[in-house]
């Protein structure tokens, strides 16, 4: 079905430039846009992808085909995205930190670099989160620290996936505490859960709009949120700087177009990301979804992505997370 | 009590009943048709769900659900080409009865079983399942790297035959297992730069490859493109399974659907090792185990019933513990969330009506399919009498189409043609394929499994025996390889005596 859309989708991206050369950025947009998901249908990203489709339809008028594009990371999308005609009619989500990392960790075979994306708007930022089973005898970092000390790299802390976020958010507060942790790696947030609550690790690091409805039910207990200030929907859990260890780390959702496309509809797409994402409606959406909002748009939102992918760098080239 | 009847009654409405209809029309189409997985027929319904009130919504994503692991048996019966891995093993016997003018039969006793199966997971979903979702956590990553080697064990099942072949076959399929990013440390293996092997050969391409692309060739070849049509013309027209094959299968619907409901609730575990660990269950408890992979009746129903008990146990972890029992579990949960439902216990109080509601939409969902694929089965059928010439290039249309469609990329397509040749020479030198495919799912999940648990375990191996619940394992694995070891030489010591 998913094809037929695509098929559909390309033909009228044909018979568009053959018949409307004309069709200046004035007329943006005169076809279905498609939006390139880096990641499979039924996810987060996706599910965060089809209701902004569904709001900026009515406010560009014109149809919003979603394509996934899944593997490697996002790497697969974002090849696709940056290799893209930049007309305005193809947008993509890009995820932070895996887009800025894939450059320098995979410098070898990575078919794409931050330059080769134009960044639109950061739509949600979801904090970082260190978690332990309610059965749990720690009750805050500290005691966690103390654990480790008396026993080095006896515990066992899951993420999913190696150089992910929650895998440099984990990296990021052992270093911090001067501790070595003994990482497990999990496909996916259910079975890293299921681990949890199965007593089969001490501790998961994972992100918020995954731990909330467990840390609501109260089988989790969360230790930690790796953000500036405490989050709404989890108002019990202290932030790392709280208890003294400064951490801040996040997995991040925004959009971004091919490099080169045309001031006119870089500015009008702005303008459609910001009528979308302060709509109470879609604010609502993503609220049930537990998803932070966290609105930057256009240069703001390039500037953040570029510092964010240098203090990476930084970390990297000191201390790679991957052997080279 | 009440809260049942009200599901009932929200089941019962003209709405609801139009929505179950086309839900499992969806879904018997989606499970039928290669490349086109139950998470991606799920997930197309997701957005469509958006704006429906939730007991609605929760009725197609059901329906679309355990009707496309139905659906997937019937082009496995007919064409040897299974929808999705969970039908593999229902091809090992449905093809050659379908082959043998027997397809109308096969697909009758793959409805029933898909509905024995299916019913009892729903029932036990319905009662008993919060103390059952313990087991998901029960599950470590000790236990299920002997849930992976009991998987690999039932291989010896399959190839029981050529053994050798068999094994052979694996041992590739373990291997391109290995390919992909280690997910421990990051490296590259055997990926050669190509970005399209990051996370591991994908199964799909794979399995559309070697059973459908493969199938298109053997139609197309003029000496064979006789074999299946032949037997088709001798159909005799009996679509209900007779009554003494029902009746002598029904231990092993029974056991098969105690074995899936339970495989289903471990999250990551996976629809085709319960279909495989049922059929070899089957096998080894039948007076006739030479008779599997012939056209043995029982071997339908063992993978069926199996397959689609599964649908109720992977809803287990994920409606009492919000965690999903496989992908598409994981795509519902996702459809729950958009209409402000989180998975977990509350779904059993502030949100009974609709969780109950969903619960007694799938025991429709079940019926639906089965009526629908009994009456629709002798018309299915004439698919067999399509000529080879014909049959061929569309099943290679659709294969293009469904290895396309999973990722959006063209390399998957190629991935497949070369799988599809593969297939074909297996097929011509008698190595069998199925065990390459069970070795490509299960080797992934001992790999992860063993290296979580040595590091959980500070490298020490007693870890796998030191468990209650792995000690258990441990030992069915070991009954599974010296028992028919054993039988043979005694057999054969009875014979020489």
């Amino acid at each position: 079905m998913r094809l037929l859309t695509t098929t559909t989708s390309t033909a009228l991206a044909v018979l568009g430039v053959a018949w409307g050369s004309q069709a200046w950025a004035a007329d943006y947009p005169s076809k279905p846009i498609e939006m390139v998901v880096a990641y499979g249908a039924g996810g987060s990203t996706d599910t965060m992808a089809r209701i902004f489709a569904k709001y900026a339809e009515e406010e560009l008028g014109q149809r919003m085909v979603v394509v996934n594009k899944p593997g490697a990371g996002g790497e697969l999308g974002w090849v696709y995205l940056a290799n893209s005609e930049p007309d305005g009619y193809t947008i993509g989500l890009i995820n932070s930190p895996s887009v800025e990392t894939h450059p320098f960790t995979r410098a070898d075979t990575v078919g794409y670099t931050l330059n080769d994306l134009l960044p639109l708007a950061n739509v949600v930022t979801d904090p970082g989160v260190l978690a332990v089973a309610a059965d749990s005898p720690w009750q805050s970092l500290d005691e966690m620290v103390q654990a480790v000390r008396a026993e080095p790299r006896s515990v066992t802390v899951s993420h999913e996936g190696i150089g992910g976020d929650d895998h440099l958010a984990a990296l990021n507060f052992a270093s911090t505490a001067g501790i070595e942790l003994n990482f497990v790696s999990f496909n996916g947030n259910a079975e890293a859960t299921a681990a949890l609550l199965g007593g089969h690790i001490d501790a998961f690091e994972g992100n918020m709009s995954e731990a909330a409805s467990h840390i609501g039910e109260g089988d989790v207990r969360g230790l930690a949120v790796w953000s500036g200030e405490r989050m709404d929907a989890i108002t019990d859990v202290p932030t790392g700087a709280e208890q003294g260890y400064e951490v801040i780390s996040s997995a991040s959702r925004g959009l971004a177009l091919p490099a080169g496309v045309p001031d006119e509809v870089y500015q009008r797409l702005i303008e459609v990301s910001r009528s979308v994402i302060e709509n109470p409606e879609f604010v609502a959406e993503l609220d049930k979804l537990n998803m932070p909002l966290d609105p930057l748009y256009g240069d703001e939102y390039a500037a953040s992505l570029e510092a964010s992918q240098q203090s990476l760098k930084a970390v990297w080239d000191k201390n790679p997370w991957i052997e080279p | 009590m009440d809260i049942l009847v009200t599901a009932l009654a929200n089941v019962m409405t003209p709405v609801a009943l139009a929505t179950l209809v086309l839900g499992t029309l969806a879904g018997m189409l989606v499970g039928a048709l290669p490349g086109l997985s139950s998470t991606m027929g799920v997930a197309l319904c997701i957005p469509i769900t958006f704006s429906m009130p939730p007991e609605l919504a929760l009725i197609l994503l059901g329906a679309v659900y355990v009707s496309s692991v139905y659906g997937g048996s019937v082009t496995a019966i007919l064409l040897r080409t299974p929808g999705t891995d969970a039908s593999i093993a229902t091809a090992l016997d449905g093809y050659p009865m379908a082959v043998a003018g027997r397809g109308a039969e096969a697909i009758g006793m793959a409805t029933l079983a898909s509905l024995f199966g299916g019913l009892v997971s729903v029932v036990v979903l319905l009662a008993i399942a919060p103390p059952l979702s313990t087991i998901a956590l029960a599950f470590g990553p000790q236990e299920y790297t002997w849930l992976a080697i009991f998987g690999l064990v039932t291989i010896v099942g399959v190839v029981s035959e050529r053994p050798v072949k068999g094994v052979l076959s694996a041992a590739v399929g373990l291997m391109l297992a290995c390919v992909g990013l280690d997910s421990f440390t990051g490296e590259q293996r055997f990926t050669f730069g190509q970005s399209e092997l990051f996370d591991g050969v994908p199964l799909l391409p794979v399995l559309i490859g070697l059973f459908s692309v493969s199938q298109a060739f053997n139609l197309a070849v003029p000496s064979q493109s006789g074999v299946l049509s032949e037997g088709a013309q001798r159909f005799a027209g009996r679509s209900f399974p007779l009554w003494a094959d029902i009746r002598r299968c029904l231990r092993t619907l029974g056991r098969s659907s105690v074995i899936g409901s339970i495989v289903g609730i471990l999250p990551g575990a996976g629809t085709s090792i319960a279909a495989f660990i049922s059929y070899n269950e089957a096998r080894r408890h039948s007076a006739h185990p030479e008779r599997f992979g012939k056209g043995e009746i029982e071997g339908v129903a063992a993978s069926e019933a199996a397959n689609n008990a599964v649908t109720g146990g992977t809803l287990i972890p994920t409606l009492t513990l919000g965690i999903p029992g496989n992908a598409v579990t994981a795509v519902f949960v996702g459809g729950l969330t958009i209409h402000g439902m989180i998975p977990g216990p509350s779904l059993f109080t502030q949100h009974a009506e609709s969780t109950y509601t969903l619960i007694v939409s799938l025991l429709f969902a079940n019926v639906l399919f089965a009526v629908l694929g009994l009456w629709l089965c002798r018309y299915m059928v004439s698919v067999t009498r399509v000529p080879g010439g014909v049959l061929g290039p569309l099943i290679l249309l659709f294969s293009v189409v469904g290895s396309y469609a999973l990722r959006n990329e063209m390399f998957d397509v190629w991935l497949a043609v070369g799988f599809g040749l593969l297939g074909y020479f297996m097929e011509r030198w008698r190595y069998p394929a199925a065990p390459l495919v069970i070795a490509l799912i299960l080797g992934p999940i001992l790999e992860v499994n063993f290296r979580r648990a040595m590091q959980i375990a500070q490298w020490d191996l007693t870890t796998f025996v030191t468990r209650p619940l792995s000690l258990a394992l441990c030992l069915l694995v070991v009954l599974a390889l010296v028992v028919p070891v054993w039988r043979r030489w005694r057999l054969r010591r009875s014979l020489t005596l």
